[in-house]
């Protein structure tokens, strides 16, 4: 048996056995233990059957012709863009499950561990075979797994009704992708009895126009409600909160990277070389998205629901790399398009990384000052100074600061945007300076939100009792963040190499693929092939490095003294949390500049005191930011769906006369329908 | 539509700069070379009302005035005391203001300068006595050069400035040796 195909039976077997064992565990703390077990052995054997694909190109095959087999079987196939995938989802799985252990202690007297453990390694087996999946029947199956056990995991703290709303949420848009998703793979089977994925390849070639258009757009529409992309990001916000935050570290660095697999799958291998307006759109579906998640990133102080809001930004990211490559492929300029797509998937496997490293901290903060609610926080970076060095780490990274890997990434991103200005094109010429601006806003909004998550949650006085008395965590879930942690700086250090090892993923995939060789970029530098820009993270933070030395240096030589002092207050007499500066008011300017994307509502109320209307009694002002387009999209849609329901009830009118009408007029029908089609 | 009709409605609403105090214009010239000389850059002026009937304050804004413009001597007011090099403090110091001065004082970097304006910075003037009065600035806080006036004219104040930097130029040339220790006022 060749190491492969063993690599992903061990994978299997190591998620089976995790879930089936945990159910059967004795107390609540082993079937912790065991759901980890698992989970680590799975990912483990994940690893390693992409590492074997990566190493020697060749895809790991598995066909189980017998099961159900009415449906074409269950049929495995992981080429280079599937070990890609795969590689992500074991690598950001195993330090989540090992966290994992120790932060769902808490949830013991709550919860059953047993039921949590089926789910979650459920889950991450659903997630591995997503990738590796090679025809319809084992693709959807593997996406449904991951769907339905995801909601359970959404649902571990039901008895809260934000929960249950979330749970609801999360179910309806879920479903609603694979709603979209069926009706794609029928059209493109094209009523022939094709299910694997090669059939469907060669299938493509032959549909109309038409449907490849009808089938691109259910497909964007169907892995897009997965992925997060506006307006079908409403889950995200509501869905990751609720979960438990290494769940929600998986649900967001992984799961919905899976939409954007499903995507690239479709769009660029099964349906290679579509008509430009496809990437036109997902350039302009890319920048919305990355631009309205910032934003509502912005005002959100929940930790958590702020988190959220970054996935969605990043997706579309993601997104504008993706439509900015396939826009440079479909015009020819191959070898630049490549930027565009390593960025992308450059981007995918660094946002997994950096998300879940901010989910962990995220769980570790919430853990300890059980509050989402940033405005509770403050001053957690002397009582938890690894997990704020962490959380650090991850805000830098997302921030697109060098020489971290978000920085890399969002540079070949910009780089594919620029490369527009070498086609002559008026929409491209209009475009693509719109989606650099967009780009930039967001990469500049990104910034700024961090610094707010950053320096409201860690720094300064600690504004509740809870964050007064926080500790730092367990040191199983601190070697986790660490491990993350690492790795953002080590892709971001090797970003040069990294994108040399995607050189093949990309070649390997007919939408993606340059065609032809590409140059072979130095070892330390990333760069565009045409060589009109390149970029060293190495060498940028070597030079960092040596700026912040030799400023220690010029202290320590200058002869300059450190005067240790109070905080400057305006010199008031006493200090408290109280007069700190808050989320709020770190967002309010930017909320004022984009108070028409907003929609703010204010209410102030004012009581003054009966004698005399100039002593004021209290002042009460609350502001909400209610997303207008959730309300404008979904308010129809979901009053529309009850009204229907409501039309619908009156046929089950809890009368035996009726249904016997029904009866009798079902049977007159289908024996109608009978003599007419004799 | 309103704005312009407005517009056109108020016509010109400022009015040709009358030349200024010649002395003042002379004056400022002799603080910008001494500021360039012992800052190599602009002098940065936190301005304290310790408990003024503000009519200093009004003499004080007329030195930001078009007439002295004193940012073009290198002379600005800045936020905070952490930017400061020059406290400029006025008023009798009153009960409420006291810890508030000290406090601003140890906030400032040393070498501390210090200018005391009008003449209840410097005796308590009128409020003299006054049971709401600790006393002048210097019972609170080393003063280095105190200008008389009720109020005292924006020349007065940029020649109490110009000589009091003659005095800083010694003190910094000591504090640079011995910078005394602070403790932080709890």
């Amino acid at each position: 048996m060749a190491f492969g195909t063993f690599a992903l039976i061990v994978m299997v077997v190591g998620y089976a056995g995790g879930a089936c064992l945990s159910l059967l565990a004795r107390s609540q703390r082993s079937a912790r233990m065991l759901t980890a077990l698992g989970a680590v052995v799975g990912c483990v054997g994940g690893l390693a059957a992409a590492v074997s694909v990566f190493a020697t190109r060749v895809p790991v095959e598995a066909v189980l012709p017998n099961l159900v087999s009415a449906a074409g079987g269950v049929v495995i196939r992981v080429d280079l863009l599937g070990a890609f995938f795969l590689a992500l989802v074991a690598a950001v799985s195993l330090p989540a499950a090992i966290y994992g252990t120790t932060y769902m202690a808490e949830y013991e007297d709550r919860c059953s561990m047993r039921v949590f453990g089926l789910m979650f390694n459920a889950f991450l087996l659903g997630m591995s075979l997503v990738p590796c999946a090679a025809n319809i029947f084992t693709f959807v199956l593997a996406w449904e797994l991951m769907a339905v056990s995801s909601y359970f995991l959404v649902m571990t703290e039901s008895e809260n009704a934000d929960t249950r709303q979330a749970g609801l949420w999360y179910a309806a848009m879920t479903h609603l992708g694979l709603v979209l998703l069926l009706p794609m793979f029928f059209l493109m089977a094209g009523g022939s009895e094709a299910t694997s994925f090669a059939d469907l390849r060669t299938g493509a070639a032959t549909l109309t126009a038409g449907t490849r258009n009808v089938v691109f757009l259910l497909a964007l529409a169907a892995f897009g409600s997965k992925a997060g992309i506006v307006p079908l990001h409403v889950w995200l916000p509501r869905a990751h909160p609720a979960a438990p935050s290494h769940v929600s570290a998986l649900m967001s660095g992984v799961m919905i990277k899976l939409g954007i697999y499903g995507l690239v799958r479709v769009m660029f291998d099964l349906m290679p070389s579509g008509p430009a307006w496809w990437g036109g759109l997902l350039l302009a579906v890319g920048s919305v998205s990355a631009l309205l998640g910032v934003l509502y990133a912005l005002v959100e102080h929940d930790l958590k629901r702020l988190l959220a809001y970054h996935s969605v930004e990043n997706i579309g990211i993601i997104l504008i790399g993706l439509g900015a490559g396939s826009i440079l492929h479909g015009v020819g300029l191959r070898a630049l398009a490549t930027i565009g797509f390593a960025g992308a998937l450059f981007h995918t496997l660094n946002h997994a990384c950096f998300k879940g490293l901010l989910f962990l901290g995220a769980g570790s903060v919430v853990q300890q000052t059980h509050t989402r609610n940033m405005e509770e926080m403050g001053g957690l970076i002397k009582r938890m100074p690894h997990t704020a060095l962490c959380f650090l780490v991850g805000s830098v990274a997302i921030a697109a600061l060098p020489p971290l890997n978000g920085f890399a990434s969002e540079w070949l991103i910009f780089q594919s945007l620029l490369a527009g200005t070498y086609i002559s094109r008026p929409e491209i010429a209009v475009g693509f300076p719109i989606a650099v601006g967009m780009l930039a806003l967001t990469s500049g909004l990104a910034a700024a939100c961090f610094v707010k998550a950053f320096g409201i949650s860690f720094l300064a006085m600690p504004r509740s009792d809870h964050a007064a008395h926080a500790r730092e965590c367990h040191w199983s879930m601190r070697a986790m963040m660490m491990v993350l942690a690492g790795s953002c700086v080590v892709l971001g250090l090797a970003a040069p190499l990294v994108i040399r090892g995607m050189n093949p993923i990309i070649d390997s995939v007919p939408g993606l693929s340059a065609g032809e060789p590409l140059p072979r970029s130095p070892q330390l530098w990333l760069m565009v092939p045409n060589g009109s820009a390149q970029v060293s993270p190495l060498l940028m933070a070597v030079l960092l490095g040596a700026i912040a030395l030799a400023v220690l240096l010029a202290i320590h030589a200058g002869g300059l003294r450190v005067r240790r002092a109070d905080t400057w207050g305006c010199g008031r007499i006493s200090q408290t949390p109280r007069m700190e500066y808050t989320a709020s008011a770190f967002a309010e300017p930017l909320r004022r500049v984009f108070a028409e994307v907003y929609q703010p509502t204010q209410d102030l109320s004012i009581s003054v005191h009966p004698e005399s209307r100039y002593f004021i009694q209290s002042i009460t002002y609350t502001s909400h930011v209610v997303p207008w387009f959730e309300k404008a999209f979904y308010d129809p849609v979901t009053g529309g769906a009850r009204a229907l329901a409501t039309q619908i009830r009156r046929l089950q009118a809890g009368s035996l006369h009726l249904y016997l009408l029904y009866v009798v007029a079902a049977l007159v029908a289908a024996l109608a329908f009978a003599w007419w089609s004799k | 539509m309103l704005l312009f009709s407005k517009i056109w409605k108020t016509g010109i609403a400022t009015e040709m700069l009358q030349a200024g105090d010649p002395a003042a214009i002379e004056i400022g010239r002799a603080l910008e070379r001494r500021i360039k000389r012992l800052f190599g850059r602009a002098l940065a002026i936190r301005e304290v009302d310790a408990g003024s009937c503000n009519g200093c304050e009004l003499e004080i804004t007329g030195l930001t005035s078009p007439v002295y413009d004193m940012e073009r001597f290198g002379m600005h007011f800045v936020a905070s005391p952490r930017h400061a090099d020059m406290l400029l403090v006025t008023g009798p110091v009153t009960r409420n203001m006291e810890i508030p001065l000290r406090r601003t004082y140890e906030a400032v970097p040393a070498p501390k300068f210090v200018v005391a304006v009008g003449d209840c910075a410097k005796t308590c003037g009128v409020f003299k006595d006054s049971y709401a009065v600790v006393g002048p600035v210097d019972r609170v806080i080393p003063v280095d050069i105190s200008i008389g006036g009720c109020p005292p004219e924006p020349t007065d104040i940029l020649r109490g400035i110009l000589q009091g930097l003659d005095r800083f130029s010694q003190k910094r040339e000591t504090t640079a040796l011995t910078l005394e220790p602070v403790a932080a006022v709890r």
